[in-house]
């Protein structure tokens, strides 16, 4: 799989429109179901039970009673603890001896290797503790339930809406713990692992994206290059010694971009594409040209470069540069003034091949201007935040799932959810809400199988297939529901930034992922609330 | 006793259990009405499966009424807030097994938002009150012993000092010395001016310690009275002496007999409710839909 750290690209005030949709959503889910439920259970006086409970709810909000709260924690706590539950300990102690012997102690090690030794700590601390979080949080009430010890609770003073959070806090916190430790054992090792020698691999880099553009062979604009038929297929191929280019903008260039020596250090990792194999050992050259978007005229090209391929490689400009006998400085003449149509600060970069018919691809994230780097600590520990939150949010759809179903069945939910949250699953499930998926929806694939015709085959138009048609419509707007109330876990994918020698953003990814967490408190708690009020709270 | 005001009150109140799809089950309780009122001690009598500890789940909020009204504290079952002052024994003690005694009362006071001060120096008095051994007082719950987990329960149940309590077979698992115990806080408890609601087989505790009692039969009320007035029969006469030497017990029974006593025997008391109980059952057997209940005016 290749990283692509642009594509998470999200504006801001789309995590917050996201939020509002999740928050929004699920709660209106919970309240329609929980008035639902009690209608069928309670038949019409459940419009009554469920008013009295929503304004019950509010009260029991505004006299949350911390000690209460703490006292429900710790429970969760000493539960965990005594009952061993930190034993995953062992195991992670263990996975790490061994993998110390398999993964060997050279004296040098490739960046590649760096890379999997990163992924298999960050992989294995988040699929240790998250096990661990989804049990304690699925069991927990349930099992209260079944050996009654809740009775002895809920005769007390403790709210409803108090022993939810308890759990909720509780389950996080011992996930927490148990991530804490993990992440520090993890990183010591990877920083013991990799030799004295490499450890300036252990790096963040801090990319400053452009929005990237392609010029075809005559030279004019196009929304894509040249496609190649690669398997990188996001990439867009430029043809040598022609018009054909690849055109960057990059905005609010400043000072604070360059680095310690005040040069401007570009970085990509373009790839090569050979139409015919000649010296398979020349590489291909590349030129980067760096000019002013209202004055083309004003530009400074650098000199040919070979194309690293299979590795990112640096160019680095100075501030200064001379062409034909006039200086410029990069930062006051090749970017806009500022004024009325173009804002300050935009940098313009063209990237050309120069050998005849052969192609350089790239994407959008293949050339980037590197700020000064961050220390690795700085990357590992915002990906840990990064699963911290998800123990969070596992344990509040955990924990509310099992107010209302048995543990087993809440344990199975709470996996299916976090698997359904992975950026594939929700771009399926994007194509199949918008109707790109051929064949139809859910029935009408089933009748196409049955009946052997082809995902494209006209159907005919006859009432049953009408019915399936509907039936699918609404099974599609349940879906089309389900994948607003199923987090993006898109957001989440702070292991991968650091795998790749990236550091963490906050704007696209740790406040995005802040906030689809705390989109899911109100409608969990909510849950949470409804199912222990109006449940009878005996084993059966 | 004066005339005082109810504590709990349950107006013809019913309980279905139902099955997973909302078909009946069974009929637990079948429109109870009773009062229990300030000061004092009542028990809730009757066989295995005749309710008891559904009326007190019910009272509790742990059930919901299928009909009926209840009135606890002069609030609604289903509120929270009344539980600051009720205690509750479960039937068996459903406490967490992993927890030692002091962590066990220390959680349960937590959830009263006492200060860790007032924790402290109530686990202590609790556990001294219920006379659990010293030493196993920091060893987990569920090393216990049946009687030691009875005596937690009973702590916990005190913990907020409450002024209504609900014992569910508080007796149950206790030795004789434990029971004698156990009777004796439940006066205590009544001497301090607290309610307390208790079910229990054991007739004999029943009937030292309750002012007034119900049985309970099939889920419906056959008998609600004071104590006194079930067990005083209007056509016997006991009497209670210190110790008789066997001639001097000859000479009482020829004077009995000369003032026409038939049937005169001298023996030690027996329980009488026993007989009362049995009674009671054996006539609901034979005759359903019968009741033996004081009216509610004149109980006092
Ligand atoms: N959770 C439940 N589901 C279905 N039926 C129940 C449930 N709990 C109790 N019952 C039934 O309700 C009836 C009354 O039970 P309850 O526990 O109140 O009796 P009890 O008087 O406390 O008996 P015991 O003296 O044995 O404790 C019984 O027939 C019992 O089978
Ligand atoms: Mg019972």
């Amino acid at each position: 799989m290749y990283f692509d750290p642009a594509e998470n690209f999200i504006y801001p005030p789309y995590a917050i429109y996201n939020w509002m949709i999740v928050a929004g959503f699920f709660t209106a889910v919970v309240l329609v179901v929980s008035l639902l439920t009690l209608l069928v259970s309670k038949g019409s006086s459940g419009f009554g039970v469920f008013f009295t409970e929503l304004i019950g709810m509010l009260k029991d909000v505004f006299s949350l009673s911390p000690r209460r709260i703490w006292a429900l924690t710790r429970l969760t706590f000493m539960e965990a603890y005594r009952r061993k539950a930190l034993a995953v300990f062992v195991v992670f102690g263990l996975l790490f001896m061994f993998a110390g012997w398999f993964m060997g102690d050279s004296k040098e090690i490739q960046p590649d290797q760096v890379k999997v030794y990163i992924s298999f700590v960050l992989t294995a601390v988040s699929w240790l503790t998250l096990p661990v979080v989804l049990i304690l949080a699925c069991f927990g009430i349930p099992e209260d339930i079944r050996l009654r010890s809740i009775h002895t609770v809920v005769t007390k003073p403790a709210r409803r809406i108090e022993i939810v959070l308890g759990r909720m806090i509780g389950v996080s916190m011992i996930g927490w713990l148990v991530l804490s430790v993990m992440s520090v054992v993890g990183y010591l090792w990877i920083v013991r692992q990799i030799p004295q020698a490499s450890q300036e691999l252990l790096k963040c880099r801090v990319p400053i994206y452009g929005l990237v553009s392609f010029k075809d062979r005559e030279g004019n604009y196009g929304k894509e290059g040249i496609n190649v038929g690669d398997i990188w297929a996001f990439r867009s191929y430029i043809e040598g010694a022609t018009k054909s280019r690849a055109e960057w903008r990059f905005f609010n260039v400043d000072e604070t971009m360059l680095d310690s020596e005040g040069n401007l250090r570009l970085e990509n990792s373009f790839s090569a594409f050979r139409s015919y194999k000649g010296d398979m050992t020349r590489p291909l050259f590349y030129d980067i040209k760096l000019f002013n978007i209202e004055h083309p005229e004003i530009s400074y090209t650098t000199q040919p470069q070979p194309v690293n391929e299979f590795r990112s490689k640096q160019d680095i400009i100075p501030r200064k540069v001379t062409v034909d006998d006039v200086q410029y400085d990069i930062l006051n003449d090749l970017t806009t003034k500022g004024s009325d149509k173009v804002p300050k600060g935009i940098l313009g970069i063209e990237v050309a091949c120069i050998d005849r018919d052969q192609y350089i691809g790239m994407a959008r994230s293949d050339l980037f201007i590197r700020m000064p780097d961050r220390p690795f600590w700085v990357g590992y520990w915002k990906a840990i935040f990064g699963t911290a939150l998800t123990v969070l949010l596992v344990s509040m759809i955990g924990v509310a799932a099992s107010t209302m179903v048995k543990a087993p069945i809440a344990a199975v939910l709470t996996a299916v959810m976090y698997i359904l949250s992975g950026k594939n699953p929700h771009q399926f499930m994007d194509q199949l809400v918008a109707g790109q998926v051929q064949g139809g929806g859910v029935l009408e694939s089933v009748y196409r199988l049955v009946m052997h015709l082809g995902p494209s085959t006209e159907l005919p138009a006859n009432p049953a297939f009408t019915v399936v048609q509907i039936f699918d419509s609404i099974l599609m707007n349940f879906l089309w529901l389900c994948k607003q109330v199923i987090p993006r876990s898109q957001y989440f994918n702070m292991p991968e930034y650091v795998a790749n020698g990236f550091d963490v953003p906050w704007a696209t990814s740790l406040i995005p992922s802040l906030l689809v967490t705390s989109a899911f408190i109100i409608p969990c708690v909510m849950m949470g609330y409804f199912a222990l009020r109006t449940r009878e709270l005996e084993s059966k | 006793m004066s005339q005082s005001e109810p504590v709990i009150e349950i107006r013809n109140l019913s309980k279905i259990y139902r099955d997973f799809w909302g078909r009946p089950k069974v009929r637990a309780l079948n429109s109870l009405s009773l009062d229990v009122r300030k000061g004092e001690v009542f028990g809730l009598l009757g066989p295995n499966g005749s309710g008891k500890t559904t009326t007190l789940k019910l009272l509790l909020g742990l059930l919901f009424p299928t009909e009926g009204e209840i009135t606890i504290l002069g609030k609604s079952a289903a509120d929270v807030s009344k539980n600051e002052r009720i205690g509750y024994l479960p039937e068996e003690s459903y406490l967490y097994r992993f927890l030692n005694a002091y962590e066990t009362l220390d959680f349960y006071g937590r959830l009263f938002n006492m200060t860790a001060a007032q924790r402290k120096e109530r686990s202590e008095k609790l556990l001294d009150l219920v006379k659990l051994a010293p030493q196993a007082r920091r060893r987990q719950l569920k090393e216990y012993s049946k009687g030691m987990t009875r005596r937690i329960g009973v702590a916990q149940a005190l913990i907020n000092d409450p002024d209504l309590v609900m014992l569910d077979e508080p007796t149950s698992g206790l030795d004789p010395l434990g029971s004698r115990d156990m009777k004796d806080l439940i006066l205590d408890l009544k001497k301090q001016g607290k309610t307390v609601l208790m079910c229990s087989h054991l007739l004999a505790d029943v009937q030292d310690v309750c002012d007034r009692i119900a049985i309970l039969y099939g889920g419906e009320l056959k008998v609600m009275d004071r104590v006194d007035t079930l067990l005083k029969s209007e056509d016997k006469t006991q009497i209670n002496t210190s110790k008789l030497s066997a001639a001097a017990i000859s000479e009482v029974e020829a004077v009995l007999k000369r003032h026409g006593a038939s049937d005169v025997s001298v023996d030690h008391p027996t329980a009488t409710l026993e007989d009362l109980f049995l009674k009671t059952v054996q006539e609901s057997r034979d005759r359903p839909g019968h009741r033996n209940v004081a009216d509610r005016t004149s109980a006092t």
